[in-house]
């Protein structure tokens, strides 16, 4: 019996937060005996990032002269002092309290969106579906490759200029590029798990769409709600976001307090924020576990497991809530204002800007934003490794200080990645030399926190005899980790670096402003002004560029398999 | 746990059932999963619907939607109409953005009218929303206000602040350049240099048209200049020396500096001349949904706000204006003209 028999049962949990392309979690099925010898594929691969890496600090400046500035030490000081000292007063946390509710509400309600999107498009997306037919489904992937590679932020600011102030903005800016990403990665799960039944079915002369349903879903069911509850913690965030141009909630509060710096208030709105995801990120997991390891069935009967019928009756119902705090009015995704102000929008927007200076000025910004994502997920991935041994939750009894070091990394991690992006890129600023690296930084920050997560559940499901042998061989705790964790680590681990890599690609739109640059700062200026012909040369540059990520993540991930 | 050790581990198939001596199915968990799955998702879709059906029959309204909250002080009788207004003030927005009931109450009290304050945070926004007509009547800055009457024709200027006749900006620099107050702006083309935010007219637009009155690039600038967002991040910035020169508007630097929280390593370079800046507009739906007389009847409640009336008072300091004054749409062609020099309207 080899470990693969594990790693197949494993994928499901770990492939939706890992990889939406299957399963980097001991994804290896290999042959039982390994072969030693090494790979040309990898080691190109791996030269290959290490240029880039080198060419991206470059290009940030860190080999050419200074790039610290001790000076602003001060103000990075009186940042810090304010996560001591948050903004307490009853007013400010019963303000605090209704746009809690109001991101939630937003955030419950987009990711229901993309649930159901995604479960009625990923048929349409998977191998299945298309059997021989590869052009069909390269189309179809494509397709969701629009609504994917633009920032939630954007969509919403383009939802604004059609539907004005309503709900529905903010509902839709998270649910369509989540809808896209949850069909692929739904369609990916479909794709890796078992397909025996199917076949079976298929073979028995059901139907396609009754083989899908019988055959196919229930085999993929742990991993696709596993990664709907992510997707609500990355909901909340998202909502957050959007709450910074102006669809309310926290994230508009936030906006405000930050806008004047008042660092007490953008730390109650983080605190606030850091709750929620703490209640997303527990459900999840609650979740996760029970699917992954169900509770023995006593007295040989087959019991309804609370932990589930909960989640199955809790969830649908924020959903319904959320439709009902917010008032979204269906009808008014098609009444004559919103079709009239489409019409406008797109009347304005086409044809696009070509133009000699634009397309030069778009070249500039798109080394610029792919080497802050360089430089953002490199600093991520260092720092998600050295801390996975604290971010992985031990499988065996700890001492007391050791699972408290563990609480703590967590948490700090939660706080890394509520705190968004452009506060970050403002903080770092103090103490660096504007220029690509606070931007980068700014970005790293924020995706470590993501990442450090990621990865201390990707190690969790990784097998662990290998380090239990070891062990009982009498190796040293350090050995155990670097000959019987690590060698099964890295291929998960760069597979999540890579992934991150796009989304790192898409959030640079969110720090160019401060000199960094990039196609974020072009974008932002396009959009102030209303040149909206350049704004959609900017957009499909974007698309195209995250698309070109996308491919090249994937033919690396391929390799890491 | 045990079991779990076991199953995590990746024991043979056979063995999770040793470890249950009822030696159920592996296998057989899986099954209430999926009724339990797709109960859940009937469920859900029919709670789903059910809210959505309800919200559409206007049993509620959204937090988040225009048509929330009227003010409760408006008399709001079916003949006095609703109107829908919005600011974005650029210093200390959280405080007129949280107080906004003031605003509301005080202006519905006056104009007899359902007066509705929707909170916006970004410039652009607001552009858009007062094009869409979501927004009547906006508190727009000097540049901002010239690209929604740009985009939306029809669109009136009912008043402004006694101080935006004659707004300024302040150019600062960080104490270790050395630089000594000046008129010549020539003096900061070789430092690292921020603005505010890209379509703020103090913090970006007039400053920008100075320096290349000048003969400064207001796009040169080692390393390109940085957009801050704010006044009060232009501030920071500069005194941490990151950036060693800035501009900010006038009224945000005298607050600071009377309030002491100017940080020590800032020190004033140079004041610009004066120009207009922020007024407020109206929206041409709103005068055709509420009468010819409502720029009249708009006007006459803000130039009648007095400093002496305690509650008139209040409503003047959120916006950190004496009183409101008469204002004209060619106050603004100063900044029309700079704005086209400069790329930001079309």
């Amino acid at each position: 019996m080899s470990a693969g028999s594990r790693a197949g049962a494993a994928a499901p949990v770990c492939a939706p937060v890992g990889a939406p392309d299957g399963a980097p979690a001991g994804g290896d099925a290999g042959p039982s005996v390994p072969r030693l010898r090494r790979s040309r594929a990898r080691w190109a691969w791996g030269v290959g990032a290490g240029v880039l890496l080198l060419w991206s600090l470059a290009g940030a400046g860190v080999f050419s002269g200074e790039v610290l500035n001790p000076a602003g030490a001060r103000q990075l000081a009186r940042f810090g002092a304010g996560a001591l000292a948050p903004d307490l007063s009853p007013d400010f946390l019963r303000l605090l309290l209704g746009s809690t509710l109001v991101t939630v509400a937003y955030a419950a309600l987009g990711a229901g969106l993309a649930v159901a999107a995604g479960a009625l498009g990923a048929p349409l997306l998977t191998r299945s579906s298309w059997g021989r037919r590869r052009t069909g489904r390269l189309l179809a992937r494509g397709a969701v490759a629009v609504p994917r590679g633009l920032h939630e932020a954007v969509w919403g600011l383009l939802l604004l200029n059609v539907l004005g102030l309503d709900p529905w903005v903010g509902v839709l800016a998270i649910a369509v590029p989540y809808g896209a990403v949850t069909a692929k990665v739904f369609a990916d799960l479909l794709d890796e798990a078992p397909r025996a039944a199917h076949d079976a079915l298929v073979a028995a002369g059901a139907g396609r769409t009754t083989a899908l349903l019988y055959g196919l879903w229930p085999q993929a069911a742990g991993g696709l709600l596993a990664y709907a509850f992510y997707r609500l913690e990355c909901a909340v965030r998202s909502a957050v976001v959007l709450g910074l141009i102006g669809a309310g909630g926290l994230g508009y509060q936030l906006s405000l307090s930050f806008t004047s710096l008042r660092w007490d208030q953008v730390w109650t709105c983080v605190y606030a924020l850091t709750a929620v995801c703490v209640a997303a990120v527990v459900a999840g997991r609650a979740v996760r576990r029970r699917i992954a390891d169900p509770p023995a069935p006593r007295g040989g009967r087959l019991r309804r497991d609370r932990v589930l019928v909960v989640a199955g009756v809790a969830v649908p119902a924020l959903v319904a809530w959320s439709a009902w705090y917010l008032a979204v009015s269906p009808a008014a995704l098609v009444d004559d204002r919103a079709r009239e102000q489409l019409a406008l929008l797109v009347s304005a927007a086409w044809p696009p800007d070509v133009s000699g200076p634009l397309l030069v000025a778009l070249a500039g910004a798109a080394v610029v934003t792919v080497q802050t994502s360089v430089v953002a997920v490199a600093l991520a991935t260092a720092g998600a490794v050295l801390l996975a041994g604290l971010t992985t939750r031990p499988a065996h009894r700890v001492a007391v200080p050791r699972a408290l070091a563990g609480v703590l990394v967590r948490t700090a991690l939660l706080v890394l990645r509520a705190v968004p992006p452009p506060v970050w890129a403002l903080v770092l600023l103090f103490v660096l030399r504007p220029g690509v690296l606070p931007g980068a930084l700014a970005l790293g920050v924020y995706t470590l926190g993501v990442m450090g997560r990621l990865t201390g559940e990707a190690l969790e499901e990784l097998d662990r005899r290998p380090a239990d042998a070891l062990t009982a061989l009498g190796a040293s705790g350090a050995a155990a980790r670097l000959y019987g964790v690590a060698p099964r680590a890295v291929g998960p681990v760069l597979a999540l670096a890579l992934y991150r890599w796009e989304v790192a690609v898409r959030d640079t739109v969110l720090v160019g402003l401060l000199g960094a640059g990039g196609l974020g700062a072009l974008l932002a200026l396009q959009l102030a002004v209303f040149d909206w012909p350049a704004v959609t040369t900017t957009l499909v540059v974007v698309v195209a560029l995250t698309l070109a990520v996308d491919l090249v993540s994937d033919r690396a991930r391929a390799v890491l398999r | 746990m045990r079991g779990r050790d076991v199953a995590r581990s990746g024991g043979p198939e056979l063995e999770p059932s040793l470890q249950h001596p009822s030696s159920a199915p592996a296998s057989l968990p899986a099954a209430p999963t999926r009724r339990r799955l797709l109960a859940g998702l009937g469920a859900g879709l029919g709670a789903a619907a059910a809210a959505g059906a309800l919200a559409a029959c206007g049993g509620r309204t959204s937090p988040v939607s225009p048509a929330a909250d009227p003010s409760p002080a408006g008399p709001s009788a079916p003949s006095g109409g609703a109107l829908t207004i919005g600011a974005i003030p650029d210093q200390d927005p959280e405080v007129l953005q949280r107080l906004y009931g003031l605003v509301a109450d005080s202006m519905a009290e006056a104009t007899g009218l359902a007066v509705t304050y929707r909170p916006v945070t970004d410039y652009a926004a607001a552009v858009s929303l007062f094009r869409t007509g979501d927004l009547d009547l906006v508190w727009f800055g000097g540049l901002t206000g010239v690209q929604a009457r740009r985009q939306t024709p029809g669109a009136v200027v009912v008043a402004q602040r006694d101080i935006d006749e004659d707004f300024r900006s302040v150019f600062v620099v960080n104490e270790a350049t050395g630089l000594a107050p000046s008129e010549d702006l020539t003096e900061l083309a070789d430092l690292r240099f921020t603005y505010g935010s890209q379509t703020s007219t103090s913090g970006f637009l007039m400053p920008a048209s100075f320096l290349t009155e000048q003969g400064v690039d207001p796009r040169g600038f080692p390393g390109g200049p940085g957009y801050s967002g704010s006044h009060d991040a232009t501030l920071q910035l500069v005194a941490s020396g990151s950036y060693e020169a800035g501009v900010l508007n006038e009224q945000v630097w005298v607050a600071r500096s009377e309030a002491g929280e100017v940080d020590p390593a800032v020190r004033l370079f140079s004041r610009t001349p004066p120009y207009h800046d922020y007024h407020w507009l109206l929206g041409p739906d709103a005068v055709e949904r509420l009468g010819e007389d409502l720029p009249e009847r708009l006007q006459d409640y803000f130039l009648g706000l007095s400093a002496d009336d305690p509650d008139d008072a209040r409503v003047l300091e959120l916006f950190g204006a004496g009183s409101f004054v008469e204002a004209r749409a060619s106050d603004h062609a100063q900044i029309e003209a700079v704005g086209e020099q400069l790329g930001l309207l079309r």
